[in-house]
């Protein structure tokens, strides 16, 4: 008996949290691979070490024929992450993850987030954890953002030169959550700076005492659309 | 520096719901500094959430702050109905601190104007 391909996919589409029965699913036919891979692939994390791209690169030889169309969720780490800007061309490897909603870049050195700038035209939450302030030009590039991580970014000797306001930058009306570190200094004036203007409905933030003014210049900036604020301040000194 | 009379204004954020105020060291002024800077009419939730264990010694000036948080927040209760929670973190082979707790706002509690929830430690 053989069923309609939309019971199929239905069927499948139910184990989308069950890894290990959707790769059963991809040996049991042909047929299933396609609808498997969706679920498979819809998030994705590379870590530090050199051989997760290596592997992905083996697998998938032509992007335009991986399944990073699927996925919705990317998650990058390491320092340095082995990208080159090759990668990021028009025919690289990254750029097939066209359809990536929610992306995380953590423990980046000042180039290896490069390849990310406009990697999806549809990313929604951008998470930036423990990378250089030069991260932060990332965020204008993607239009569509409204939920914005930032973690203990740091500054490095080309940040301190000074920052080129972008021209343009994304409506941001989801939420902030901010881990500042004691360099609110660095990050929260940029943030400021941002030329749309911030419309953030939901703020978490944590930083150190002598950094409240800033929250405040934050939190009024965001006051119009403000409805949920988590504050946690702690002392500088309790860090040294 | 002065630890507790650090302020954030909320006067301009008047559509703010939902406020939560994660409380770490053994001061809680800045709390109540910055909950009088209050203008919204919308809020619905306040929650304190304590990072860590309290100490086993509270200082008296310590205790008269929680005792001026205590009663604002009953006046932020009979002011604006809002919904109280306070989330206490009781680590392993610890007693439970709700007691501790509830002697800390003894207002709201005698009251039952606060939920209290054990958090875990992390």
């Amino acid at each position: 008996m053989s069923l309609p391909p939309e019971i199929l996919d239905l069927i499948v589409d139910h184990l989308h949290n069950e890894l290990a029965a959707l790769k059963a699913c991809c040996v049991v036919s042909k047929s299933w691979v396609p609808r498997a891979r969706k679920h498979l692939f819809a998030r994705v994390k590379f870590d530090d070490s050199e051989s997760h791209t290596e592997m992905w690169k083996k697998a998938f030889p032509d992007p335009f024929n991986s399944p990073a169309h699927h996925t919705r969720s990317l998650s990058v780490q390491g320092i340095p992450v082995r990208i080159a800007a090759a990668d990021a061309d028009v025919d690289g490897w990254t750029r097939v993850f066209r359809n990536v909603v929610d992306l995380r870049l953590s423990y980046m050195d000042q180039t290896s987030f490069l390849p990310f700038y406009g990697l999806s035209p549809v990313v929604r939450s951008l998470h930036l954890t423990y990378a250089p302030l030069e991260a932060f030009d990332i965020i204008c590039s993607f239009p569509l953002l409204e939920d914005l991580t930032l973690v203990g970014l740091f500054p490095t000797n080309y940040a301190d030169s000074g920052w080129d306001t972008p021209l343009t930058s994304p409506k941001l009306t989801g939420s902030l959550d901010l881990r500042t570190f004691g360099r609110a200094r660095y990050v929260i004036p940029r943030l400021l700076d941002l030329p749309g203007g911030l419309r953030f409905s939901q703020i978490n933030a944590a930083f150190f005492f002598e950094d409240v003014e800033l929250v405040t210049d934050l939190v009024t900036r965001c006051s119009n659309t403000l409805e949920s604020l988590s504050l946690f301040p702690s002392l500088l000194s309790a860090f040294h | 520096m002065d630890v507790g009379a650090s302020t954030i204004d909320l006067s301009k954020a008047t559509k703010l719901k939902y406020l939560k105020f994660l409380w770490g060291g053994s001061t809680v002024r800045w709390i109540t500094t910055t909950l009088q800077t209050v203008k919204s009419k919308n809020l619905q939730r306040i929650s304190l959430c304590r990072d860590g264990v309290l100490p086993e010694m509270i200082r008296e000036e310590f205790h008269q702050e929680l005792k001026d948080l205590d009663h604002l927040l009953v006046q932020f209760w009979i002011t604006h109905s809002i919904r109280l929670q306070v989330t206490y973190v009781v680590g392993k082979g610890m007693e439970d601190l709700r007691d501790c707790v509830s002697s800390l706002l003894p207002e709201l509690t005698r009251r039952g104007l606060v939920d209290l929830v054990k958090g875990l430690a992390s």
